[in-house]
């Protein structure tokens, strides 16, 4: 993720680059956007129901997890991924380590650690649980008890 | 009841195995005390005065005899020698050493016990009538329930980040065992005007500095329906409830705020899509399949003429701990674990080991843990009985103060807990020996304390007949009183008397309280009964005049 003082991009996993806005912009002149090739920048506190309608012309979420106990984006990633059927890239940006088991199985397909875990074993936190009790958006290769 | 099989004994495994490499990235400096806390409590791990204390999921209150003797094991190996039992079917150990701590929930690993989720903003361990399964006018036996709702909610992706704790009981009884309404959520099993089995849902209670009886939010939810209605009230609550203020964490100020009704529809507008998605149905063949795990191990039993034995000292125990059985020819007995001089449940490992000996002999190997910190034997034939209260009296297990004013619920308090701001089990004790003559408390009869050393209202002081909080005043230890509270026929928040008391002259306190009771007592009547007739004047006038 690039920040400057005015514009934040994050390259998808293509390698493009992709301009983020916030959803206030996003709904403000959204037909602007959607022929750009925008992606979405969401915070904890934003309604991603604005979103649903226009999902299908949204190229990227990111979805923002900086604060360690923010659960917010959790059920945003559930609504978006699962109950509305995105399927383009959702980003976990701000990620933690301890997190990224939570964040992919809730929806999150790609993300982006902070600093402080730079040579982390991440397989540890992705993997590590391989049984799990509940249905959520991504239980790819894990043992499915319910 | 339900055995772990090698997936949940695996994914128990996995679980130690992450929380070992959190705390080896704090011990190593990687990982910052913030974090670590937020982690470590998601895994009942706490810092406190003198030592780390580590609670212990008993899942709904039900646990074998090959477990007691683990967590038994558990506290010669890693602590020292005994256990606490709380008020909400857990068991905490506080001298424990962090570079051990892995080791030791692999050890309960391999009984099926862990814990996971028994602190931190998460979904609690879920409580259960003690006597699910017992009693003969219930609607249905909570524990196969509890099991399914407790592995959906384990390690949820999405709910484990919550604003604050998340505390749910369940109750298929008549009477309320499990305080069920003081809870963040409460499932009550009720029947619709079709005969069909179902839930009432009760959310927004709680204690602490801001005590709620939660409303009901829906009347009925089918139990097929109870997993999307669950994951529902966790969505609103997860993206909707208040994180600006650490005061105001709790579901219950939300439910507060936008009121029952309001909160209620929020969770019908989310329910809309779970509602109908087959995967969220609750899995009826699994339900069956656990409902013939906890099936009873005993038949209606007929013991002709029988006739217990006549003993005066057997027949007081017998009065305050043993509770009648749905089956004939047995009964339900409650062990208590307050004994006088000790603190309230408190149990060593001797002493567990004991029991566990005992339930084997006497109890089919299981037992239930209870809000008022006793361990019960839910299958003690009625020609038996007499015999284990003999060898419970040799244990000095057989105390017969159960339900009376000197079995008094306090948590750890000053003595133990980093949060307290008095103690608790001094003045617990000197209740007990203030009140320690049998024929005086038979005479009282029946009566609940309860004593918490801080808001935090561990030991459930509100929900007691006479409740005790302790406060600070300038480095002074006093105790806010409250009176006539109650979970069991219906939930109130007690009363307060009025200014705090000191804690040298509150024993004399609640000895007025008593007498006022006793001098105002009618036929047939308990203290809420009294309290609710003659009102606070009199109590307020005996103590402050």
């Amino acid at each position: 993720m690039v920040e400057d003082s005015e514009v934040i991009r994050v390259i998808d996993s293509q390698g493009n680059t992709v301009e983020l806005v916030s959803v206030e912009e996003w709904i403000a002149d959204i037909d602007n956007f959607s022929d750009s090739g925008k992606g979405v920048l969401v915070k904890p506190a934003d309604d991603v129901g604005l979103l649903q309608s226009s999902l299908d012309r949204i190229v990227l979420i990111a979805l923002d997890f900086v604060g360690f106990d923010e659960g917010r984006g959790y059920s945003q990633a559930a609504l978006i991924r699962k109950r509305w059927g995105y399927k383009g890239e959702i980003r976990g940006i701000n990620a933690h380590l301890d997190q990224l088991q939570f964040m992919l199985r809730s929806g999150v397909n790609t993300y982006e650690l902070q600093e402080q875990y730079q040579g982390s074993n991440e397989h540890d936190y992705t993997h590590g649980f391989s049984i799990c009790y509940q249905v959520a958006a991504n239980n790819a290769d894990m043992k499915q008890k319910f | 009841m339900y055995q772990y099989n090698a997936d949940d004994t695996a994914f128990l495994v996995e679980r130690v195995d992450q929380f070992e490499k959190q705390l080896n990235r704090h011990l190593a400096g990687d990982l910052d005390a913030a974090k670590f806390r937020s982690l470590r409590l998601r895994n009942g791990l706490y810092m406190e005065i003198h030592a780390h204390m580590l609670r212990v999921a008993i899942p709904y209150g039900v646990l074998n005899t090959e477990q007691l003797r683990a967590l038994a094991d558990v506290a010669d190996k890693y602590d020292r020698g005994f256990g606490h039992f709380t008020t909400r079917q857990n068991i905490q150990y506080n001298w424990i050493e962090l570079p051990e701590i892995a080791n030791l929930l692999r050890d309960l690993s391999s009984v099926g016990l862990h814990a996971i989720q028994t602190s931190g903003k998460a979904m609690r361990n879920i409580t259960a009538d003690p006597f699910s399964g017992l009693t003969h006018d219930e609607v249905e036996d909570a524990r196969p329930y509890c099991e399914l709702i407790r592995r959906w909610f384990n390690i949820h992706p999405e709910f484990s980040w919550l604003p604050g704790k998340f505390k749910i009981a369940i109750n298929g009884a008549k009477l309320d065992e499990t305080a069920l309404q003081i809870h963040d959520l409460g499932l009550k099993f009720v029947r619709n005007e079709a005969n069909e089995l179902g839930f009432a849902v009760y959310v927004g209670g709680g204690l602490g500095a801001a005590p709620m009886v939660a409303p009901e939010i829906t009347p009925f939810v089918a139990i097929e329906d109870i997993i999307s209605y669950l994951e529902s009230v966790f969505r609103v609550y997860n993206l909707k409830g208040r994180r600006d203020n650490i005061k105001r964490l709790r579901i219950k100020f939300m439910v507060r705020e936008h009121g029952a009704a309001e909160f209620g529809r929020m969770v019908d507008e989310d329910w809309q899509y779970g509602k109908n998605d087959p995967e969220l149905k609750l899995n009826m063949g699994e339900l069956e399949a656990l409902k013939a795990d906890f099936a009873l191990p005993v038949a209606p039993l007929d013991l002709g003429d029988f006739e217990d034995t006549l003993d005066f000292n057997y027949s007081i125990w017998k009065k305050n701990n043993v509770r009648a059985h749905k089956l004939p020819g047995y009964s339900v007995v409650n062990i208590s674990l307050t004994q006088l001089g000790t603190a309230p449940g408190d149990a060593t490992s001797d002493q567990m080991r004991m029991i566990a000996d005992l339930a084997d002999k006497y109890s089919h190997s299981e037992l239930r843990t209870t809000k008022r910190q006793n361990l019960v034997f839910p299958y003690v034939r009625q020609d038996q009985v007499y015999a284990l209260w003999q060898e419970l009296e040799k244990s000095d297990l057989a105390s017969p103060h159960n339900g009376t004013l000197a079995h008094v619920v306090a948590c750890p308090g000053g003595d133990y807990c980093d949060l307290a701001k008095a103690v608790s089990i001094p003045i617990a004790q000197q209740v007990q020996q203030r009140f320690d003559d049998m024929d005086k408390l038979y005479d009282i009869g029946p009566i609940n304390i309860n004593i918490s050393g801080c808001e935090n209202s561990c030991a459930h002081h509100h929900i007691s007949d006479i409740g005790l909080l302790g406060l600070k005043k300038k480095e002074e230890e006093f105790y806010q009183i409250t009176l006539a509270g109650e979970t069991l026929n219906e939930t109130a928040i007690g009363r307060k008397l009025g200014r705090s008391i000191a804690g040298s002259e509150v024993v004399d306190a609640i000895e007025d309280i008593v007498n006022i009771y006793l001098d105002n007592r009618e036929e047939g009547e308990n203290f809420v009964d009294v309290f609710k007739r003659i009102g606070i004047a009199p109590f307020k006038e005996k103590v402050y005049g």
